[in-house]
């Protein structure tokens, strides 16, 4: 049986695992040249230098979450020193604007395409760096904004549908790993603290994986219950309505859904009990 | 209760299960579906009732001040399995957990027993009840959770600290008819020396004093003084005032160790001791004697609670069918109490042997910024001229700095 710490250190882990996962295939689903955010860097940056300097995208993303495990793991590592992160923080600081200052007066002895493309890397990578310190620094923040940003940045106009379902749950299934592993982690070591990492907690925190795993799974049932339930719904809806175009689009199929979860609501509800805990006697 | 977590997870996925469609992205909606059905799941996981019994046992009911109590807090599971369980068992804010903690998070299965032990460091005398135990509900991904006081409350009485008196002179002048332990005036049998006389025939052998015999040549025998039981009388303040200062360091309690600790000693020595209490009543728990007596006086000052402005002459009435010419001793600051000069010559001229304790805290107030400097100035020269007031009535009057030890001081003064 692990002790709390090894515990931890496994949720940890995993986050991180489901963090790249997740990352690589948010590309796969939505491909890079096709994303909105990079378009508009691309077209902010042509239009600085002139340059169409995002030529090559997709090779960039292995590239990209690489160096944004490097970065988040650096700045991890860092945060263990106050003196070295300040002196690293303000030595970037510095390299950043001679290359900027060398880019504006013409002086480009580093490779023009290299210092791109280590740009281009870092803003792929920036959803890892950001999450891994919010993984390991334990900052809600972090995880948020990194979460936010795996679900944006790939973000294209073309869409997705049914041909790429299997890159799809696995995107859905490590994402919501992710948060829920990252979260757990820091409200868990939390608590752990406060409890001296007792094994009484330790059993508990034991219970918070297997249970994770569990609900994960019958989550991927009620979704399917929820898809399945449009279907159902038609059976009962005015003919006209079932098989009216919009009804059998995605459109009728997110109002399905609503329906399913609202319904699902209203029974828990009414059959919830009205007192929580109380003291029996013997 | 729903956690702000799962009320942004539920925006969160309405939001993508009706922005999706706009885009035509299926990873988004089944993103928001997922996310939706992942909450619609975790509100069934440990979110039921539960039933618990909750006892809580400890080594000893009745404490001292500064002593510790263990507890156990005993959780027995009579319900459902519990994955995530919170207690939180409430404890007066005068008391401090010193090992273990109060609060716990444990699983409980069906039928478990859980007792979680930890215990108390009871700084400040009184009586106090512990509980009612906060029980909080999570689930495991943190998504609901739900909170409850369970019944279970206890009551432990920390009775004020006693300090070990020796050597203090009390005596009365007023023999009793039963013979005691306390020394009087008068000529007896105890070990106490008294002085030497001829002797006359009839005397006892054994009281000769050889040595004054060998010197003089002319027998003498040794006299010893008659111990007796006494009467004694304890006046403690308890007006409003005496409880300025911090919660711990108060004027009223170094009045009660400083009377608990007296009470303890006269009892010990055999004597009958009462208490008079006045502040917002005037309460009195009139002389006795023994083991029991003295846990009805501790328990008495336990729930000694600063209150009201009674003046010292409100006791004077309770003080007439006391033992003529007993000691009396009052522990007071006798601060802002204009009946007090007029009290203290109602109790001398009634030949009472009167002992004025006045614990002093104003140099731990000023020290503390509690008091400016001007008050404490103005207190202490009030507080001066009070002592000196009841010792131009023949008692005994001393400020007592409760960081000295008591018997040091009152032997000073009786001195």
């Amino acid at each position: 049986m692990m002790n709390t710490n090894n515990s931890l250190a496994f949720m940890q882990g995993v986050a991180t695992f489901s963090l790249l996962s997740c990352l690589g295939l948010a590309y796969v689903i939505n491909p890079i040249d096709e994303s909105l955010f990079f378009q508009a860097t691309d077209n902010f940056v042509s239009a600085i230098y002139g340059k169409d300097v995002l030529s090559e995208l997709n090779n960039s993303v292995v590239a990209g979450m690489l160096l944004g495990l490097f970065i988040g793991t650096v700045y991890v590592f860092l945060g263990m020193n106050k003196k070295v992160y300040n002196y690293t923080t303000l030595s970037l600081f510095v390299i950043v604007l001679f290359i900027f200052f060398a880019s504006i007066m013409g002086y480009d002895q580093v490779p023009y395409v290299f210092t791109q493309q280590l740009f281009l890397s870092a803003w792929i990578g920036l959803p890892v760096s950001l999450g891994i310190v919010g993984i390991w620094e334990k900052s809600i923040g972090n995880q948020v904004l990194s979460a936010f940003l795996i679900l944006v940045m790939p973000l294209g106009l073309s869409g997705s549908t049914n041909d790429q379902i299997y890159p799809i749950l696995g995107f859905v299934f490590s994402f919501m790993l992710y948060l829920e592993l990252s979260y757990g982690h820091v409200r868990y070591s939390r608590l752990a603290r406060i409890m001296h990492y007792s094994r009484e907690y330790e059993v508990v925190l034991q219970w918070f994986l297997s249970t994770l795993i569990i609900t994960l799974g019958l989550t991927t049932a009620l979704t399917s219950l929820a898809f399945l339930f449009h279907n159902f719904l038609g059976d009962f809806l005015p003919y006209s309505f079932s098989n009216s175009i919009e009804y059998n689009t995605i459109y009728g199929q997110a109002l399905s859904v609503l329906v399913f979860f609202i319904l699902w609501a209203i029974i828990q509800t009414l059959f919830s009990r009205g007192y929580l805990a109380r003291q029996v006697e013997d | 209760m729903w956690t702000r977590k799962a009320v942004f997870y539920v925006g969160f996925g309405v939001i993508l299960v009706l922005f999706a469609p706009f885009i035509n992205n299926l990873q988004l909606f089944l993103l928001g579906t997922t996310i939706l059905g992942f909450v619609a799941i975790h509100s069934l996981v440990n979110t039921r009732p539960i039933e618990v019994k909750i006892t809580r046992d400890f080594a000893d009911d009745q404490v001292f001040e500064n002593s510790g109590v263990s507890v156990d807090l005993v959780i027995q599971n009579k319900g459902r399995p519990v994955g995530f369980l919170e207690i939180y068992d409430n404890l007066p804010s005068e008391m401090e957990v010193s090992k273990g903690l109060n609060h716990t998070i444990i699983r409980l299965r069906k039928d478990e027993l859980v007792i979680n032990k930890y215990s108390l460091e009871c700084r400040l005398r009184g009586q106090y009840r512990l509980g009612n135990p906060r029980l909080r509900i999570y689930n495991p991904s943190f998504l609901f959770y739900y909170e409850a006081d369970v019944e279970s409350k206890s009551s432990l009485v920390v009775l004020p600290q006693i300090e070990q008196i020796e050597g203090v002179d009390m005596s009365t002048d007023f023999p009793k008819m039963y013979q005691g332990a306390m020394p009087i005036r008068r000529i007896g049998t105890s070990g106490e020396f008294y002085g030497i006389r001829e002797y006359f025939p009839g005397d006892d052998f054994k009281n000769i004093n050889w040595r004054v015999f060998g010197r003089t040549r002319k027998l003498m025998v040794n006299q010893f003084e008659r111990e007796d039981i006494s009467d004694i009388m304890l006046v403690l303040d308890a007006r409003e005032i005496t409880g300025t200062g911090t919660v711990l360091r108060n004027p009223l309690n170094y009045s009660c160790r400083a009377v608990a600790s007296l009470v303890s000693f006269f009892l010990r020595a055999r004597n009958r001791v009462g208490l008079i209490t006045y502040g917002e009543t005037v309460n009195v728990i009139p002389p006795d004697t023994g083991e029991r007596h003295l846990y009805r006086i501790l328990t008495a000052l336990a729930e000694v609670k600063p209150a009201g402005s009674l003046g010292l002459h409100t006791i004077l009435g309770d003080l007439r069918n006391f033992t003529p010419r007993s000691p009396v001793m009052v522990v007071s600051t006798l601060e802002s109490d204009p009946t007090s000069t007029i009290a203290l010559r109602e109790i001398t001229a009634r030949e009472f042997k009167l002992t004025v304790i006045a614990p002093d805290t104003l140099d731990y107030d000023k020290e503390s910024a509690i008091i400016s400097p001007t008050v404490y100035f103005t207190a202490s020269a009030s507080l001066d001229n009070k002592i000196s007031e009841a010792r131009s009535l023949g008692a005994r009057a001393m400020r007592w700095n409760p960081d000295n030890v008591l018997s040091t001081s009152l032997a000073e003064v009786t001195r």
